[in-house]
């Protein structure tokens, strides 16, 4: 990810200039660390306590494990305080980043420990018994789903659409950087459907316009020559909708993002090319488009991420129909949990997805970079 | 609008029932229909002391059938209406302080929406609070599974479905009925479908019910008595008169006969299948075809083999019915393949597409109630419709049916209802004040209103057959016992297929609407994709556990 | 000729404007009109109020929300209001939680070198970032166990903490191109003048940074007001939201459209408020970071 994005500016150095290190005692030092060390015993004889209560080795417990998340806190208050008394100076500079790197830490590295150990147990909520540990079944059963692998091929036409989408905000862009009166209203109207959610465009369009009968795009459809103008039947018209509604809603965010490229290209280079006769098109092709590459290959990239988690359109429009014609990865683990709960191979296909995406998007990066360094 | 066609249309409704039953003419019809009921509901009629009569028609002129969609303000004033039953056994603020969940459907504008307007005067006069846990239909069982499997009932009063109950009560989730309930409720007014074992679990009471559920068929009765259409029925050689199907190889044949053709100027269609999933709902329509080619007069399972849990779905009774729908969706609207049956019922029946449709009662109740409905009393109904050849699953041989026809109407779902949660037990004030709410949501004079205006819910008292109390609240009489009279007689029948009430049903149901989905998009056979449903099924039974399924599928049925 | 041309060319480039505008609002005017009408409207395909239909209360009245019914009791509108000011906290709380943390992240990624082990501020940042690709099914069933057992399941704070995970990468992300923005002269002149770290960073830096705070701060609200799948997931009484509501409304009995509209109109209301009157701060947040 850090590839693509443009460079942060000069990193000052350690030492920054024109403060004095102010000295940090020994006695000091060692009364941090001890307080560290002692906040750290702290918590985990509390995480152990309860493990044991849970277990049903000790009678003393907490009800919930509400309290150890206050104990987190209050260890991750004590280990910033640590570092300002241990490292002085550099630990108040350490303390910038430190509550976000120990809030994300707990958000993400719990839910996913759990998460892998959810994935291998044959956990469905409807057990009399509860959740046994299954090895690879899960595993084994999703190389056999033929739903999973119609729904990752979807996603692969779905990644596609992303050109399409960037193709048209291209266009607005362009558009809009032309020399027109009342640009301001058609910036603010063009990025009106980008402010809206999923659900409600869902609602307006998929449910509403495109209705079979009265719905004013089968009306135009009709009127165009199409009998039976409906949208969600044949696999393929089922499919163009879907990105027809996911683009409404996300082409205005790539527009924005070329929008500011164009307009930081300096004037003399369009006056340049002026003079030398190009035409408007052959412009584009060897000025404009080349040196908007770096913004072009950012807002790609970040489409590209969150097309891969589309899931709200497809659950309220079509389900994944017509057939699993529309199917996202999202939607159809979202079938599986919700309507069969079937957690525990839910969190497998999850885990797995994960792991694809992760890959993937490795390998989209260092192809961008290559591009990058062949353009620059 | 619809005011004027009615006139014209009753009578063709009313000329079929009489055809249907023998009887002659407009009158004698509307007697028939009417008659059993009478019957039914003579000793409720006759509890009715002559002031609660009276009660009763002013509750149901709130605000009046053809006067629009009901509001806040009516459910409210509803509510205030049927307090009476409460006020005898609860002390004015008895339940002062105390606060209660409940959780059920957010239906735009029914249930939960209902429910609060009706338990605001309750809460008024009781003084306890209510909170609301508001949920999507297809959010609602994976979030009572949830609760249930990570044993977090955070509710004390539940809206729950007869399916539910394998997994709620068997657990012992819920709070077994105090004797002073159901005299509160009348129990004994409910029809007797309804009565155990449904609601009960382990010979315990836990259910208040608030409807009744089956399949019954629906259909457009302007259709039927098109001169063209008849014209034109005859000039293609098909056999018999132009008149409602009675099996489901008729509806096929109207089906494809209709493709093409116009009514009113505007497209004809015939039967309408809901083809889109539906959160495991869906699965009912396809029930509604395979019952009557698989439900063996004498035999009660249909859907598993009561011995070892084995799937009955790719049987070839099933798959006939999978193959008529496959065979009849070519001729049905262009959009039918992403219609679930909420769009198929509301947005295309109701909204004046297509002529015949297999649903609950509650569409015959909004197509003369609700701002959606524009097809008015337009409509006739019957139970659904039977086969002339049937499977039988012991045999494996096709049988003729004794009498020609084999009937099996689809009780499905079997209704929703109410029930309160043990977890309010712990505290008495807190457990009397749960189950007065329940009772007052499921009180007899309450249900009435329910069940005659958009609510979700349809008729399941023997009290609830009053046609004259129908009648009086704005309903057309000819209509309204067209409508009770199929209504009785799916629940009456003698063949109805009734549903097991195992954990994780609607995961059956779920897994078959996704193949469904596969075979009615061309990309299966319909054998294959019975295959496929019974190889899911098969693994979801081995998830859950063979050995309970099969016990609890058993005692579900009363075997 | 030529001037015909290029005025040919204009009038394209207005075509296409206009064509696009109607693209982009034909939705919102559709779902507007649509809350106004009645059955009929709907069905026989209406458009315009007042040439062929009649603008009608019904769909406003189901929410409470119509004249007749503003000043009376209405359960559905104490509901409605209680969701919206549900989704009103949630993304408000987490958009701040958000800005405070990932701003000093980000300050701090751009001033100073950090080591973590064998982690330099680069890999940091990817770390940071990469949080954004995390897709809300891997995380959803492990959250609702955990939350369940932390006992934030349906709590404000609760969704707050993950509406808060999901929009810390962007906001660092635009932060980070805010302070590298800032000269550090700046900062060494309060360090002469006896300043902290912190007391540069709070007095001299974060004033200049504000408006960039604030498009990031609107982007998140955003966001958090259009995000379903947790909330849906994570809430039953307490904690739940406006897109919670508008998807549950597809129950079994079918639509009405009036109803359905009105609720969306109200659900998009501020948002699309907040587009017509913050567009230049939401697009300084888009942009951030992505233009050189």
């Amino acid at each position: 990810m850090t590839d693509v994005m443009p460079d942060v500016g000069p990193v000052v150095d350690d030492q920054p200039i024109g403060i004095a290190m102010h000295g940090v005692s020994p006695e000091r030092r060692r009364a941090g660390r001890w307080l560290v060390w002692l906040a750290t015993l702290g918590l985990a004889a509390i995480v152990l306590a309860q493990i044991l209560f849970v277990s049903g080795v000790t009678a003393f417990g907490f009800a919930n494990w509400r309290p150890i998340v206050y104990a987190w806190l209050v260890w991750s208050v004590v280990i910033a305080a640590g570092q300002v008394i241990v490292r002085g100076e550099r630990g108040q500079r350490a303390l910038f980043i430190l509550p976000a790197v120990l809030f994300t830490v707990a958000m993400v590295i719990f839910p996913t420990l759990s998460g892998f150990y959810i994935a291998f147990t044959d956990w469905n909520l409807s057990q009399l018994e509860g959740r046994h540990f299954n090895g690879l079944d899960n595993l084994r059963s999703l190389f056999q789903d033929a739903y999973f692998w119609n729904a990752l091929g979807n996603m692969v036409y779905y990644v596609l659409a992303v050109l399409g989408q960037y193709t048209i905000a291209f266009g607005l862009a362009l558009l809009l950087n032309a020399d027109i009166h009342g640009r301001k209203f058609f910036r603010v109207a063009f990025l009106m459907p980008f402010m809206l959610s999923p659900v409600a465009v869902s609602w307006m369009i998929g449910k509403s316009i495109m209705e079979f009968r009265f719905g004013p795009a089968a009306q135009v459809a009709r009127f165009l020559g199409w009998d039976s103008p409906s949208f969600f039947t044949t696999p393929m018209i089922a499919r163009a909708a879907v990105m027809a509604m996911d683009g409404w809603v996300s082409i205005p965010f790539v527009m924005v993002l070329l929008l500011a490229g164009l307009q930081a290209l300096p004037g003399e280079v369009m006056e340049a090319a002026k003079v030398d006769g190009a035409s408007p098109w052959q412009a584009f092709w060897k000025i404009v488009f080349p040196l908007t590459l770096p913004v072009s290959v950012t807002a790609l990239i970040l489409r590209i991420i969150f097309e891969l988690k589309l899931a709200d359109i497809v659950i309220t429009v079509t389900d994944g129909g017509p057939g699993g014609a529309t199917d996202t990865i999202s939607s159809f683990i979202f079938r599986e949990y919700r309507e069969r709960s079937n957690v525990g191979y839910g969190t497998m296909l999850a885990q797995f997805y994960f792991i694809i995406i992760i890959v993937f998007v490795t390998l989209l990066l260092s192809l961008a970079a290559r591009v990058m360094k062949r353009y620059s | 609008m619809t005011e004027k066609t009615n006139e014209s249309l009753i009578g063709g409704t009313a000329d079929r029932r009489a055809v249907l039953k023998g009887a002659a003419g407009f009158g004698a019809a509307a007697l028939a229909a009417a008659g059993p009921l009478a019957t039914l509901s003579m000793p409720a009629t006759a509890r009715a002391a002559s002031s609660n009569a009276q009660f009763r028609a002013d509750l149901v002129k709130v605000p009046g059938v053809g006067k629009g969609s009901p509001t806040d303000a009516d459910w409210q004033k509803v509510g205030e209406m049927c307090l009476g039953p409460t006020k005898a056994n609860v002390q004015p603020g008895e339940f002062k302080g105390v606060e209660l969940t409940f959780m059920g459907l957010n239906n735009q504008n029914l249930h939960n929406f209902l429910f609060r307007g009706f338990l605001k005067p309750w809460e008024a006069y009781t003084g306890a609070t209510i909170k609301w846990i508001d949920l999507a239909q297809a959010d609602y069982n994976p979030r009572l599974q949830q609760a249930i499997a990570t044993k977090t009932v955070d509710f004390d009063i539940i809206e729950m479905g007869a399916p539910f109950e394998g997994d709620v009560c068997g657990k012992g989730l819920a709070s077994p009925m105090p004797d002073w309930v159901k005299q509160q409720i009348e129990v004994d007014d409910l029809v007797n479908y309804l009565k155990p074992p449904v609601g009960t679990w382990e010979g315990k009471t836990y259910r208040v019910n608030i409807d009744g559920d089956c399949h019954s068929w629906n259909y457009r009765t302007d259709y039927f008595k098109d001169a063209k259409l008849a014209a034109a029925w005859k000039a293609e050689g098909h056999t018999g008169d132009w008149a409602p199907p009675k099996t489901w190889q008729q509806v096929n044949e109207i089906t494809k006969f209709l493709k093409g053709k116009k009514i009113n100027g505007q497209d004809a269609y015939g039967y309408l299948d809901p083809a889109k999933g539906w959160g495991g709902f869906g699965f009912y329509f396809l029930e509604d075809r395979a019952t009557s080619y698989v439900k063996v007069p004498g035999d009660k399972a249909w859907l598993f083999d009561p011995d070892n849990m084995k799937p009955l779905v790719n049987n070839p009774g099933w798959v006939r019915a999978i193959q008529d729908a496959i065979d009849c969706l070519p001729s049905e609207p262009a959009d039918q393949l992403n219609a679930d049956p909420g769009t198929t019922g509301f947005q295309q029946f109701l909204a004046g597409t297509g002529s015949m449709l297999s649903w609950w009662g509650d569409i015959g109740q909004m197509a003369n109630t609700s701002d959606s409905s524009v097809i008015g009393t337009t409509i006739g109904f019957d139970i659904n419709p039977g086969s002339d050849t049937l499977y039988n699953r012991k045999t494996g041989k096709w049988e003729t049916p004794a009498g020609g026809i084999n009937f099996a109407p689809n009780m499905a779902y079997l209704g929703w209802g109410v029930y309160v949660m043990a977890r309010a037990d712990a505290d008495p004030k807190k457990s009397k004040a749960a189950w007065s709410a329940a009772a007052h949501l499921g009180g007899k004079d309450i249900s009435l209103w329910t069940v005659m205006y958009p609510s979700g819910f349809q008729a399941h008292r023997n009290s609830h057959f009053q046609i004259d109390e129908w009648v009086a609240a704005g309903y057309d009489k000819g209509y309204i016992s067209g409508y009770l009279g199929s209504l009785d007689k799916s629940y009456n029948h003698p063949n109805s297929a009734i549903e097991p009430r195992i954990p994780g049903i609607f995961q059956y149901y779920s897994v078959a609407e996704d193949e469904l989905a596969k075979i009615y998009a061309g990309k299966a056979t319909a054998q294959q994709g019975a295959d496929a449903i019974a190889a899911a099924w098969e693994k979801i039974t081995d998830t859950i556990g063979r050995d309970t399924q099969l016990k609890l599928y058993r005692a579900s049925l009363g075997m | 000729m030529r001037r015909a041309k290029k005025s040919a060319g204009r009038a394209i480039i207005y075509v296409l404007l206009l064509f696009w505008t109607v693209i982009s609002l034909f939705p919102i005017y559709w779902t507007v009109t649509t809350s106004f009408k009645v059955a009929v409207d709907v069905t026989q395909g209406h458009m315009i109020p007042w040439y062929d239909y009649t603008p009608k209360w019904l769909g406003w009245r189901s929410l409470g929300l119509s004249p007749d019914t503003i000043f009376t009791e209405s359960t559905v509108r104490s509901e409605f209001l209680f969701r919206f000011q549900n989704s009103v906290i949630l993304s408000v709380g987490a958009a701040v939680l958000g800005i405070a943390i990932g701003s000093l992240a980000a300050y701090g990624l751009t001033r100073f070198e950090y080591k973590f082990g064998p982690w330099r501020n680069k890999d940091i940042s990817s770390f940071f970032l990469s949080q954004l690709i995390l897709p809300p099914v891997v995380l959803a069933m492990p959250f609702l166990v955990l939350y369940k057992q932390v006992d934030l399941f349906d709590t404000r704070i609760g969704l707050i903490l993950i509406y808060t995970l999901s929009v810390l990468p962007i906001i660092i992300w635009i932060m980070r191109d805010q302070f590298a923005a800032i000269p550090h002269e700046l900062e060494q002149a309060a360090f002469i003048d006896g300043c902290s770290v912190w007391g540069a960073f709070l007095r001299i830096v974060l004033p200049i940074a504000l408006p960039g705070m604030a498009a990031a701060f609107i982007l998140s609200v955003i966001i958090c007001w259009n995000e379903y799948f947790f909330a849906a997931l994570l809430s039953s009484t307490s904690a739940k939201t406006l897109p919670v509501m508008v998807a549950s409304q597809t129950g079994s009995q079918g639509i009405n459209w009036w109803s359905m509209a009105a609720l969306s109109t109200a659900a998009i209301a501020p948002l699309a408020l907040i587009g017509i009157f913050m567009e230049r701060y939401i697009v300084k947040g888009l942009t951030a970071g992505a233009v050189k």
